[in-house]
Order: C-alpha cells, then structure tokens, then sequence
C-alpha cells in the first residue's frame, strides 16, 4: 500500500514539476520575443551637463576635450585614446554596405587579411567563445539573462558597428556596459572619490594649462606621453587589453604598469622591487589568475597580493573594479591637514575649487578606509604589524610635508621681497596665463589667483604644488626659475616617490628617491635662496655706490639681456 | 597626418644578367607569336560598353575595389600599403585563378567567380554581397585597365579530365610526381612551403611571394575543392613562378598530385604542432 501511496505522490508530484516547468517555458518564450534593446551605463552620470558637453560628446579631431577645449586641436591618435570624444570612422573604405546586409563573416574575412594577430587573438576569448569554460558559461549565463538575450558569439560587428548612426565606432566603457553594467558600473563609482581616479583622467590631463602650451610651441606631438594613460577614462582596454579582453589578464600585477610607473607615480617599481612584488615574480606560474579575486585562496593561490587584490579590495571579502574607494593619501601630493604650517601652504588650496581640499588624514572616513586596509593586511601579517606600518608611513608623509613647507616658506619670502631671479615681470608668462582667467572663473580658480592671473597678465610666480607642476612640464628660458623647479620637483616627485615607496614597502625607493632627493632638493632651494639674497645685496650695494646694476631686483623690469647686463658691471 | 599618396617605384635598372636576357627572349618570342597569331583581330576584341554602363560599373569599382586595387587599378590603392599578399594590379592583364590555359587572360566567368568568392588568405573578401549585374558591370572596368585586352581575347576553358578517386595509390603516385617535378623546391619537402627555393620568390611585380603551406588545408588561394586545385596545376598561376603543368602531367598524374597534396594537410593534423 505505502509502494502505491508512494508512486501516487511522486507521479502527483512530477506532474506538478511538468506544469511548472511548462509555464517557465511559456514564460520564457514569451520573453523571447521583446525585441532586444541595449541598455548602457553612462559613465559620466552625476557629472553636470557642461562637463559632459566638453568631454564625453563626440567632435572628433575638429575641437579638444576640457575647459580649454578651444586652445589647441588633438593629436591625430587622440581618437584612439578618447574615443568617445574624439573618434572619427574610417573614410578610406565605406563600410556602410557590410553594415547594412549585416555581413559579421565578411568582416572577419577581410580583416584576416590584414589584422591576423587582432582576429586571432578574439579568436582565444571569451567573446568568441562565450562558454570556453565552466565559470566563463557561468558568467555567461548571468550576462544572458541580465540583457534578455543569447549569446552565442560576440564579434566584430557587436562592439564595433553603431548601429543607429550606421557607422564603424571605437567601442567605449558604455559600449561594453551593455553587457557588463556591473563592472563599468563599479569602474564609473570611482568619481565619488575625487581626483585622481580612472574616470577623470581625461580631465587631469587637459586641466593643466601646459596640456595646450605644448601645442602653441609646436610640441604637441610630445603630448601623447601623457594621453596613452589618461584616456583610461573611457576605455576598458588599457587593462582588459583586445582582442582578448582577458579578466585573468588584467588581474596580473602587469596589466597596470604601461601606466603606473616612472617618476610621477612608480608604482611598478616600488611594488615590482618589494617583497610582494619579487616574490610573485619568482613564484608566477603558482598564482592563479583564472580564478574571480573574491574566489583566491589567499597563500595558497596567491602567496602575495597583486595591485588588483589590494587596490579593488572593497572590505568584507569583496573586490570591485573601484580601485580608489580606500585612498586616503590621493598620490601623495595633497597636503594634510593635520600638521600646522609656518608657510602660505596653511591657506592650501587656497579658494581654488578644481583641486583637492587638505585631507585630514584622521578622519571618519579615512578611519575607516584604514581599518579595510588593515583587515586586507591581517590575510598575512597580525593587525599590529600592519596597523603599525601604516601608521608610520602617515608619519612619513607629515614629515615630508613639514620639509615641504619649509621650502615653500623660502620661496614665499623670496616672492614677498621681490628677489626671484629671473622674476616673473622679466620671463615669458605662464602658460596660458593671458587667457586662462577669462575661461576658469573666479569660482573655480579662487578669487587669489584669479586676480592675480588678471592683473599680471599671466606673469606669476610658481609656487610648488598646483601651479608650480609646470616646470616639470616645459621649461623655458628661465621659466619658471631654477629654484621654482627644484620646489616643484620635490613636491611632486621626491614627496611622491618616497610615498609610493612606503606604501608598497620598497624600502629603498622610500629613502633614496623620497626622503633623500627631497633633503637634496631643500638644500638646493636653500642655497639658491641665498644666493640670490647676497646677489640682491651686491647690487644694492653698487646701486648706493652709483653704478646702477638693475637687472636682479624681480619687479624693477628692467628687460635688458644678461650679456648687455654683464658688459654693465 | 603626414600621409602622401606614392607612386608605386618601378625598377628601371637594367640588369643584363643571363635570366633577364632568357626571359626576354621568352617574352619577344611569346609576344611576337600572340601578335602574330591576333593581329588580323587586334581591334574589337573588347566588347564595348555603352558609357553610361562603363560609368556605373567604375562607380562600383572606386566604391568597393579602389581603396586596394587603386582609382587607377595598379594595386596601389590607399590602403594597399598595408596588405600581404598586395592587391592585384590590374594593369598587366595577368590573373592568377583562371580556368583557361596558362597565359591567358582570365574568362568573365572567372572575373566573376573570384570576385563572388573571394581569395582565401587574403583581404579579398567574397563580394556576393553585391549584386551580380553590380559584379557583371565592373569587368569592363577591370579590363580598360590593361591593353591586354584589346589585342587578346581569353582562351576558352580547359577539359577537366575525369578525378581519378583519391587512394593510397594514386597518393603514393603523387608523392612521386612532388619529389620528380620538383614541387617540394619551393613547396618544401612536407609541403610547409618552406623549400630552398621558397626564399627567393618574387611574382611578376618583383613583390616576394610565398609558395603556399599546404599543411594550411582550406587556405589554397584558388579554392579547395579537388576540382580547384586541379585547375592551379593545369592552369598555372600567371604572374607568379607556379607554372602550368598542363603538358607536363597526364589528367591522371595531375589528380594524383592533388590528392598528395591535400594529403600533406591531414598529416599536420595527425602529427599536431610542429613548431
């Protein structure tokens, strides 16, 4: 009886799983036939429309990105660096015939032809291959269902035609949001952070009035130095590199140093020369970068952290493709406002509104950006170990802005008494000096500055942190002065370098390209400062004596060159 | 951009060595007896076209074919720098993939053919996206290109000879046919296409050109059915240092050849990577 009790409930039972399986598929089938349409996410969201009208709407090559969009023309390769703003589609081959009939094999015919290694390296990817593997079909799958349609292949047509416009386009971060909304998602989060952050590096790039000063001097060719990296802003490519768009690629510690090495910020070098960094380099074949990062079983599969697994590291376990969610330092350039100055650097930023407040490092919120680092450090070392060492690289930091505002105070009581040499009255104007209060307004620039950019025409002192950059940049005659630039070099360099030498714990980057140059560099500026007081001195002495040598004093405007000044004496 | 249009370089220097002065007695020879052979129908072997037919089809060709084979149909188009193997130049009136005998100008049903399927390998791509009339209408322009066709006329197609059917026999014939011809000199003796001689080719243009890898199976430029690679040994490749072996090999021998040939491919598959 139990036996034919039993069948009965399972025969009952796997009808009603029929039923309901029929009705999935009847729902499903119902849902099939939506037509298809693409949803993206706009990575400049929350952005005012007057920046998006300057950086995110397509013009080509004719006009360029930013508020000076006006003061210079991109570079040719401009368009493959920002393609959302500046991409024009081929011309030399009409490709509308291809694109109207749809013919997705013919565009892997002929460009087989000419770019084998691009067909065949999308050949390897999941792209092509959307269930190459178990987790690949997984991840798939999830995709499938999120948009509401198959996928079988994505090729050449699905990321490079604009199927309105009917043209050929260069896929951007919101093209490859249609499927992965998540990841640009979380990527596009990094503005809520500030400067600097992937999505405004399209902005830091072209802010900088020395950006358009290369092109008034007919250097503009040289610019592409800096547009190969700041145009991650809407690219997933510089990581995610085609045509294989690999995720296990881009968790290598290599996918970010095309970008995140030199001078401005050795990031490569100071994680490559670390512990961490060797250590993955001896032991590479046994780190696993099949796996998502959330998934890494840490010492096992990674015996050190990879940029990616600190940088995206979210807290609780989680990683996102927000790298900068837990900076406290920025890049290591942003005064603190914890420590007093003798300095002008006390009224940093001063009413300038395009750059950062002073961080106070102790903050709410950067307390708690700590504690994510600390729990990220306790994977390996004990908390009081790693909580020990942040707290030593903050004192760094401080003491290195405390050497920092020394030498601004130098610099300000040159400035304040007219002795820079040569002075601003006497050298070429900074870069773009006589236009830029006319197109930043007093708002945006701080009434100082503003003013002091429109009574002098342009002709400014440079002082280290915001203007000052530019002697790193084009230096010219004199311009801005050696004592300027040295100032400049241990802000933005030594300071840094030495920063990024104690975050990733290279001990010897921290010492001899941080705190080392920048002792050398406040001697410099020391000397320097000196010498140009006792020079100052000497001509005022032979002025009082009546031979009139009045070419050292900055404001007294004398133009005369240095040759007919030295037959003077 | 500092892009400027160049003139493709032709090499003027004059080289008496032994193959330019063999060659050019071929040349005088072969040209003495076409002209001698067509000269009573020099004129009108092109069919004419009324302008406006020509007008449309030179608008198709500058739309699809001009960014390679050029405005002008020397295979310098705009974007012919930057394709290996380089776009056919059309101004000699020499075509590889024909089905006529070797030195003839192609047949429209050959124009048509390649054009409709395209060249394996290569950025040519399949053109039946466009209408065949669309195809029909850009032979007179192809031909305008060369004088050729105003002095000779395409020959008609060869026989094909009945297949014989793929064996170890007539493989085995084949294998002997390869190494007694020389095949395997530029072709490489396991048909890699890596022979002595394969370093040196140069086609007609003095462009190097590579003797095909037949380990690379469906690639063969002409197609890969038995029946086209049949057609590349009967008819040669004009143009390039693939002759004609039309008189040299019986029907039987040339199928031989093609079923070794086809064989060298399946061997790459059974032996995996070699390199």
């Amino acid at each position: 009886m139990n036996y034919i009790k039993n069948s009965r409930f399972l025969f009952s039972t796997c009808l009603l799983a029929m039923v309901i399986l029929f009705s999935g598929v009847v729902q499903a089938h119902e849902e099939e036939k939506k037509p298809y349409v693409p949803r993206k996410v706009d990575i400049y969201e929350g952005f005012p429309d007057w920046y998006k009208g300057v950086f995110a709407d397509n013009v080509g090559l004719k006009e360029g990105s930013g508020l000076f969009k006006d003061y210079y023309k991109p570079l040719f390769m401009n368009m493959y660096m920002y393609p959302g703003r500046h991409y024009e589609p081929p011309t030399r081959m009409d490709h509308s015939i291809f694109i109207e009939k749809e013919r997705r094999d013919l565009c892997i015919r002929c460009h087989e032809g000419i770019n084998t290694g691009a067909i065949e390296d999308w050949k390897t990817s999941a792209h092509y291959n959307p269930r190459k593997t178990p987790l690949i079909a997984r991840k798939t799958k999830i995709i499938e269902d999120s948009i509401g349609k198959e996928i079988s292949v994505v090729d050449c047509f699905d990321c490079h035609v604009d199927t309105e416009k009917k043209q050929i386009r260069l896929p951007t971060a919101g093209d490859c949001s249609e499927c992965h909304a998540r990841q640009v998602t979380e990527f596009a989060s990094e503005k809520n952070h500030g400067r600097p952050n992937h999505i405004q590096t399209l902005e830091s790039n072209v802010l900088v009035p020395w950006y358009q000063e290369a092109y008034k001097r007919g250097l503009g060719a040289g610019n592409a130095g800096c547009d190969m990296c700041h145009g991650a802003t809407d690219k997933c490519d510089p990581c995610h590199t085609r045509h294989s768009f690999s995720a296990a690629e881009a968790r290598r510690p290599q996918a970010c140093m095309t970008c995140h090495m030199g001078p401005d910020h050795p990031d490569a070098e100071s994680y490559g020369e670390s512990k961490h960094g060797i250590i993955y380099e001896l032991e590479e074949e046994h780190y696993n970068f099949d796996k998502p990062l959330a998934h890494v079983l840490v010492g096992e599969e990674y015996r050190t952290p990879t940029c990616q697994f600190c940088h995206m590291y979210q807290g609780g376990g989680t990683f996102t493709h927000n790298f900068v969610s837990k900076g406290i330092w920025r890049m290591g350039t942003v005064p603190p406002s914890n420590i007093e100055y003798e300095s002008s650097l006390k009224d940093y930023p001063y009413g300038i509104k395009i750059i950062a407040d002073k961080i106070d490092i102790h903050s709410d919120e950067n307390l708690d950006k700590r504690d994510k680092w600390i729990e990220l450090c306790s994977n390996c070392h004990s908390p009081r170990f790693a909580g020990g060492w942040l707290t030593q690289m903050d004192d760094y930091m401080f003491q290195a802005f405390k050497l920092t505002d020394q030498a601004q105070k130098i610099l300000d009581d040159l400035i304040a008494d007219d002795m820079l040499y040569p002075s601003p009255a006497d050298r070429d104007i900074y870069p773009g000096g006589d236009w830029l209060a006319d197109v930043l307004p007093a708002e945006l620039l701080g009434d100082g500055v503003w003013n002091a950019f429109k009574k002098t025409g342009g002709k400014v002192p440079v002082i280290g942190p915001i203007l000052g950059v530019y002697a790193l940049f084009y230096q010219g005659d004199g311009n801005p002065t050696h004592i300027e630039t040295s100032y400049a070099k241990m802000w933005f360099w030594y300071k840094l370098q030495g920063y990024k030498g104690y975050a990733h714990v290279q001990q010897d980057i921290m010492w001899w390209w941080g705190q080392s140059p920048m002792l050398q560099e406040l001697g410099n500026i020391q000397t320097e400062a000196k010498r140009m007081r006792r020079e100052a001195a000497i001509e005022q002495a032979l002025a009082e004596s009546g031979k009139s040598v009045s070419h050292s004093r900055g404001g007294s405007g004398d133009s005369k060159s240095l040759l007919s000044k030295l037959f003077d004496w | 951009m500092g892009y400027t249009g160049r003139k493709k370089e032709v090499s003027k220097s004059i080289n008496l060595c032994w193959r330019n002065i063999l060659s050019g007695i071929i040349i005088a020879v072969f040209v003495t007896t076409t002209c001698l052979d067509n000269m009573a129908m020099a004129q009108g072997k092109l069919k004419p076209v009324s302008e406006k037919e020509f007008k449309k089809g030179k608008e198709a060709y500058d739309k699809y074919c001009a960014v390679c084979h050029g405005e002008e149909g020397d295979g310098n188009g705009p974007l012919a720098h930057a394709l290996y193997p380089k776009p056919r130049d059309f101004t000699k009136g020499q075509y590889k993939i024909r089905t006529n005998a070797t030195g003839s100008l192609p047949t429209d049903a050959d124009l048509i053919h390649v054009i409709s399927v395209g060249i394996h390998g290569t950025s040519m791509i399949p053109w039946d996206i466009l209408e065949l009339d669309q195809i029909k209408s850009i032979l007179p322009v192809l031909k305008s290109f060369s004088e050729a066709w105003q002095y000779r006329e395409p020959e008609s197609p060869i026989t094909i000879g009945r297949e014989v059917p793929s064996s170890q026999q007539s493989i085995a014939r084949g294998k002997k046919l390869y190494e007694e011809k020389e095949c395997w000199k530029c072709h490489g003796e396991t048909g890699h296409g890596d022979g002595p001689s394969s370093y040196d080719l140069t086609d007609e243009w003095e462009i190097p050109i590579q003797a095909y890898d037949f380990t690379r199976a469906s690639k063969f430029k002409g197609g890969a059915t038995n029946k086209d690679i049949y057609l590349r040994f009967t008819t040669g490749l004009n143009g390039t240092p693939m002759p004609s072996f039309a008189n040299e090999l019986s029907d039987d021998d040339r199928w031989s050849l093609v079923h070794y040939v086809k064989s060298l491919a399946e061997q790459k598959e059974e032996h995996g990577h070699e390199e």
